[in-house]
C-alpha cells in the first residue's frame, strides 16, 4: 500500500511543479537555518576532551569573608595562593594540576635575537598526562622537576614553529624572562574548545603557546599579571602584584578521580580541608565546596555564548513559520485534489486511507526539503567559519547533524501535513463526484 | 475609488476560505514578530558600532611597551613622553590607556567608609597630557593644572588626585548639579577631587547606560621606568599610521629592555572591539532574508492557487464587465486586507517576542516605530509576491466562462 502512496505522491507532486517546489523550498530554508544553528549550539556545547571529561574534576572552596557584600552562594571559580599550594599537597587524587597563566618575554639564547611577548601556561607535571596532551618531541617535566623549580619549559608546535623552523628543539635553551629555560619537549596542535581548564578569558579562548612548571614560574622576576587575579574587599586592585596577597584568586586547579569512590572521597577532604581552614580562622565561612565533572562545569559557567543561544531560537522560530507557510501551501495543494479525492472515496477508500495518502506526500515533500536543506546548512556554516568570532572554528558539519537534518525536515512536514490531510480526507465524496 | 467597493465581496469571498486565510494572516503575523525584533537587534548593534567614545579617536595611535624585569633600561617615562612628542606629526603623548582597551568599569563611592557603590564607573589614569592627548573637551570647571598633579614619585595612601569626570556621572552621582569640588572614591585609598567636567567618555560600548561614566585622572611622571601603554595624537589623522611606526621605533631605541608588543591606531581597535557583535548582525540579517523569501514564497503559492481555483469566476466577471484592472486590483485588495490582519496580530506577537527576549537576553524594549516599519516592509512584501498571480488572473479571458471546467 505505501508503494501505490508513493507512486500517487510523486505524480500528484509532477503534476503541480511549482506548488511542491515551493512546499520544499520552504522547509529546505527552514531546515538550513535552524540545523545551521543547532550544529553551531552541538558544536559549541560540545565535548572538549572526549574520553577523558569523566574522571576530571574541578574543586573549589570559599576562603571569603563572611560578610562579602553583594557575595553569591557559589564559591569563586580559581584559587587563592594558599589554597592551591595546600589543595595540591593534598595529594589524594591519582593526578592533579594547578595552574594559571600571563605572558612573558622570550628570546633565544643567542646574541641579537629578538625579544617578543609569548602567552604561557604555568602548571605542574600531571597536567598533560591528565588532559592528554599529544607531544611531537621530547616529553613532559616530572614531578621531581616541578619540586625542584626545573627550569624547564615545554613549547606547542606554533611557537617551536617560529623560533625553531620546527625542527626538534628538546635540549635548547630559551631566556624567558631573562632566566635561562632548557626546552623539555613540543606539543603537537592541541586548543580543546571550550578551554574549559581556564574560562576567565573566555571559553573560547585559545591555548597558550608556551608551558612552564608552576614554582618556578612563581619564582620569576614578575610582574606580567597573574592570569585573572581577581580579589575582594574594598580594594579591587589590592594583590594585582602580589600573587601571595590573602583576598586574591588566580590559580585553577584540576583534579583526575577515577571511582566514584574517588570522587566521594575527595568530596569529603576538600570538607574536611575547609573545616580545618575554618578553625584555624583563615575560613570565615562554615565549608562551602564544590567539585563539579568537567561537562558540569562547563554547565554551570554557561560556556555557550548568549548570541548563539538567541540565534538557535531565532533560527527555530524561521522553522516555526516555514512550517505554517507549508500548511498552508498543503492545504491549497489538498483542497484542489478534491474532486480525485472524490472518486477514491466514491470507489470505496476509507478515510483513513486518503488521510494517510496524503501524509505519504507530506512526508515526500520533508524528504526533499531536508535533501535541499542539507546542503543550505553546510552553506550557513561556511558562513559561519567566515566569521570573525571566536567561536567560528568550531562550525563544522558533524556526521550525526546529517541524520538529525533529514529527520527534523521529515516531522516538521509530516506534523505541516496532518491537518491538510485530515481536511482532504473529510472531503464529501457525493458532492464532488457530481461537480466533475 | 472603485477599489473600496469591492472590499465587502472581498471579505465574503474570503468568509469561504477561512482556513488559508488564517494561516496566511498568522504567517504573516510570526513574521512580522520575529523580523521586527531581530531589525531591532541588528539596528542597534549598528548603531552601537558608530557611537562615539568622546575622544579624538582619527588621530590616536597606541604603542604597547612591556618593561621586562630585570633588564637594563635606560628609558625614562617623562624621557619616554619626550621621545614621543619629538616625534615628527606628534602633537601630544602621554602614558595611558586609550577607551574600549580593557575597560572594566569599577565601583565608585561617594562616602570614604566605601559602604554602598553610587556608580560603577570606568577610570582612565595616566601621566601629564593625558587629557589632551586624548583630546577630551572640558565643559566646566578647568582642566587638570600640571602643577597641581600628584608626583608619581611622591605619592601616598592619602594623597588627593585632582579629577575630571564626563557630565553622565556628575549628573547621575549629584542629580541636583554642583559636582565640582566634591570628593568621590573608588574601591582605592586615594580620594579623588571632581575639578572639571566632561562631555563624553565612554570607556566600553556595550548600549549599558554606565558607559559614559568616567573619571579621568593625572599624575606627573618622571624617573620612573614604566611599562604598559603609551598613546601618541597626530595632527593629521592621514599620517597617523605612518607616525605610529615612527614613534614606536624611537620608543624602541630610547627603551632597550622594553618588549613592544602591541601597535594599533583607536580605529583598529574599535574594529575589533565590535567584530564579533558585527559578525552576529551579519548572520541575523541573513536569517532576515530567508525570513522574507519564505513569507513571499508562501503568499505568492496561496495566491496562484485561488488564482487556479477562480478562474471560471473570473472569467464570468470578465464577461459582465469587469474590467482587467478591476480583476488585477480585487487581488491586490485582498492580499492588503490578509496582510493587514497579519500585521495587527503581528504587532502583538512582536511585543510578546520581545519581552520574552528581553527578559532571557538583556534586550531592550522595542520602540513602536519598528513596528510600523515592519508593516509597511510586509506590505510591500505582500504586494510584489501577489503581483505575479494577480496579473495570471487579469489576463484570463471572458471566454473561460463558458467552458465547463
Amino acid at each position: 500500500m505505501f508503494g501505490y502512496y508513493l507512486d500517487l505522491a510523486l505524480r500528484s507532486l509532477k503534476r503541480t511543479p511549482i506548488l511542491a517546489g515551493l512546499m520544499m523550498l520552504a522547509i529546505a530554508l527552514g531546515i538550513g537555518a535552524s540545523v545551521t544553528m543547532l550544529a553551531v549550539l552541538h558544536n559549541l556545547s560540545g565535548n572538549p576532551l572526549p574520553g577523558r571529561s569523566d574522571v576530571l574534576f574541578h574543586p573549589q572552596v570559599d576562603p571569603r569573608p563572611a560578610d562579602l557584600p553583594g557575595a553569591t552562594e557559589e564559591p569563586l571559580d580559581d584559587l587563592t595562593y594558599v589554597d592551591a599550594v595546600n589543595l595540591y599537597q593534598l595529594g589524594i587524587a591519582p593526578r592533579r594540576a594547578v595552574m594559571s597563566s600571563n605572558w612573558l618575554p622570550v628570546r633565544k639564547d643567542a646574541p641579537d635575537s629578538p625579544l617578543a611577548m609569548f602567552t604561557d601556561r604555568a602548571t605542574t607535571a600531571d597536567f598533560f598526562a591528565m588532559f592528554g596532551v599529544p607531544f611531537l618531541y621530547g616529553s613532559a617535566w616530572s614531578a621531581q622537576d616541578d619540586a625542584n623549580h626545573a627550569q624547564l619549559v615545554v613549547l606547542s608546535r606554533a611557537m617551536n614553529q617560529k623560533l625553531f623552523g620546527g625542527e626538534n628543539s628538546v635540549g635548547k635553551i630559551l631566556v624567558i624572562a631573562t632566566k635561562t629555560f632548557r626546552v623539555a619537549g613540543v606539543i603537537d596542535d592541541w586548543n580543546p574548545q571550550p578551554r574549559f581548564y581556564d574560562i576567565n578569558d573566555g571559553p573560547f579562548a585559545d591555548a597558550e603557546q608556551m608551558y612552564l612548571p608552576f614554582f618556578t614560574w612563581l619564582d620569576l622576576p614578575q610582574d606580567y599579571g597573574y592570569g585573572p587575579m581577581r580579589c575582594w574587599g574594598n580594594d579591587p586592585n589590592a594583590g594585582t602584584h602580589d600573587p601571595k596577597a590573602k583576598q586574591c584568586t588566580w590559580a585553577q586547579f584540576w583534579v583526575q578521580l577515577d571511582t566514584p569512590a574517588q570522587v566521594a572521597d575527595y568530596r569529603a577532604a576538600l570538607t574536611q580541608y575547609s573545616a580545618q581552614q575554618h578553625q584555624l580562622g583563615r575560613y570565615q565561612r562554615e565549608p562551602n565546596v564544590r567539585l563539579h565533572s568537567l561537562l558540569d562545569w562547563l554547565d554551570v559557567k554557561h560556556v555557550i555564548p548568549v548570541t548563539v543561544r538567541m540565534q538557535t531560537w531565532i533560527a527555530f522560530g524561521v522553522l516555526l513559520i516555514c512550517m505554517v507557510n507549508t500548511v498552508g501551501l498543503m492545504v491549497a495543494k489538498f483542497l484542489r485534489k478534491s474532486g480525485e479525492i472524490g472518486v477514491r472515496r466514491a470507489l470505496g477508500a476509507s478515510r483513513r486511507a486518503v488521510f494517510l495518502q496524503c501524509l505519504v506526500e507530506a512526508g515526500v515533500v520533508g524528504v526533499a526539503g531536508g535533501l535541499l536543506g542539507l546542503p543550505l546548512a553546510w552553506l550557513g556554516l561556511w558562513m559561519v567559519r567566515q566569521q570573525p568570532v571566536s567561536f567560528a572554528a568550531s562550525a563544522h558539519f558533524d556526521p550525526s547533524m546529517l541524520g538529525i537534518a533529514l529527520a527534523l525536515a521529515v516531522l516538521s512536514a509530516l506534523a505541516a501535513g496532518v491537518w491538510p490531510a485530515l481536511r482532504a480526507s473529510r472531503v464529501a465524496p457525493a458532492l464532488q463526484v457530481k461537480s466533475l | 475609488m472603485r477599489i473600496l467597493f469591492q472590499i465587502r465581496p472581498i471579505l465574503a469571498a474570503l468568509r469561504s476560505h477561512k482556513t488559508a486565510v488564517l494561516l496566511l494572516v498568522l504567517e504573516i503575523a510570526l513574521t512580522m514578530a520575529v523580523l521586527g525584533n531581530l531589525v531591532f537587534i541588528v539596528y542597534g548593534t549598528m548603531q552601537r558600532s558608530h557611537t562615539p567614545t568622546g575622544v579624538a579617536e582619527s588621530q590616536i595611535g597606541v604603542i604597547q611597551s612591556i618593561g621586562v624585569i630585570g633588564q637594563d633600561n635606560p628609558g625614562t617615562a617623562a624621557g619616554n613622553i619626550a621621545v614621543l612628542r619629538a616625534v615628527p606629526g606628534v602633537m601630544e603623548a602621554a602614558y595611558g590607556g586609550p577607551p574600549l582597551w580593557y575597560a572594566g568599569a569599577n565601583p565608585i563611592f561617594l562616602d570614604p567608609a566605601r559602604k554602598q557603590a553610587a556608580a560603577q564607573a570606568y577610570e582612565f589614569q595616566g601621566s601629564q597630557g593625558l587629557v589632551s592627548t586624548l583630546g577630551l573637551r572640558v565643559i566646566r570647571g578647568q582642566l587638570l593644572q600640571q602643577d597641581q598633579l600628584p608626583v608619581a614619585a611622591k605619592i601616598t595612601d592619602s594623597t588627593e588626585f585632582p579629577v575630571l569626570v564626563t557630565q553622565a556621572l556628575a549628573a547621575h552621582l549629584f542629580p541636583s548639579g554642583g559636582a565640582l569640588g566634591h570628593l568621590i572614591y573608588d574601591g582605592g585609598s586615594n580620594p579623588m577631587r571632581i575639578v572639571g567636567i566632561v562631555d563624553h567618555l565612554r570607556g566600553g560600548i556595550t548600549g549599558r547606560t554606565n558607559d559614559d561614566y568616567s573619571i579621568v585622572a593625572e599624575y606627573l611622571v618622571g624617573a620612573q621606568n614604566l611599562g604598559g601603554g603609551f598613546m601618541i595624537r597626530v595632527k593629521d589623522p592621514a599620517q597617523l599610521p605612518r607616525v605610529l611606526r615612527a614613534a614606536a621605533a624611537a620608543l624602541q631605541k630610547a627603551n632597550p629592555g622594553h618588549v613592544q608588543s602591541k601597535l594599533f591606531t583607536m580605529a583598529e581597535l574599535r574594529a575589533n572591539y565590535f567584530k564579533s557583535d558585527l559578525a552576529a548582525g551579519r548572520m541575523l540579517v541573513a536569517i532576515i532574508f530567508i525570513l522574507l523569501v519564505v513569507t513571499a514564497l508562501g503568499v505568492s503559492g496561496l495566491a496562484s492557487f485561488w488564482v487556479q481555483q477562480r478562474r471560471r469566476q473570473i472569467g464570468m466577471r470578465r464577461a459582465l464587465g469587469a474590467t482587467r484592472g478591476d480583476i488585477l486590483h480585487y487581488f491586490q485588495m485582498e492580499n492588503l486586507l490578509i496582510v493587514s490582519g497579519g500585521v495587527l496580530l503581528g504587532a502583538l506577537f512582536a511585543y510578546a517576542l520581545n519581552l520574552f527576549l528581553m527578559h532571557r537576553f538583556e534586550l531592550a524594549h522595542l520602540p513602536s516605530h519598528y513596528l510600523v516599519v515592519g508593516a509597511l516592509a510586509l506590505w510591500l512584501l505582500g504586494q510584489l509576491a501577489v503581483l505575479g498571480p494577480a496579473l495570471r488572473a487579469a489576463a484570463v479571458p471572458p471566454v473561460v466562462a463558458t467552458r465547463s471546467v
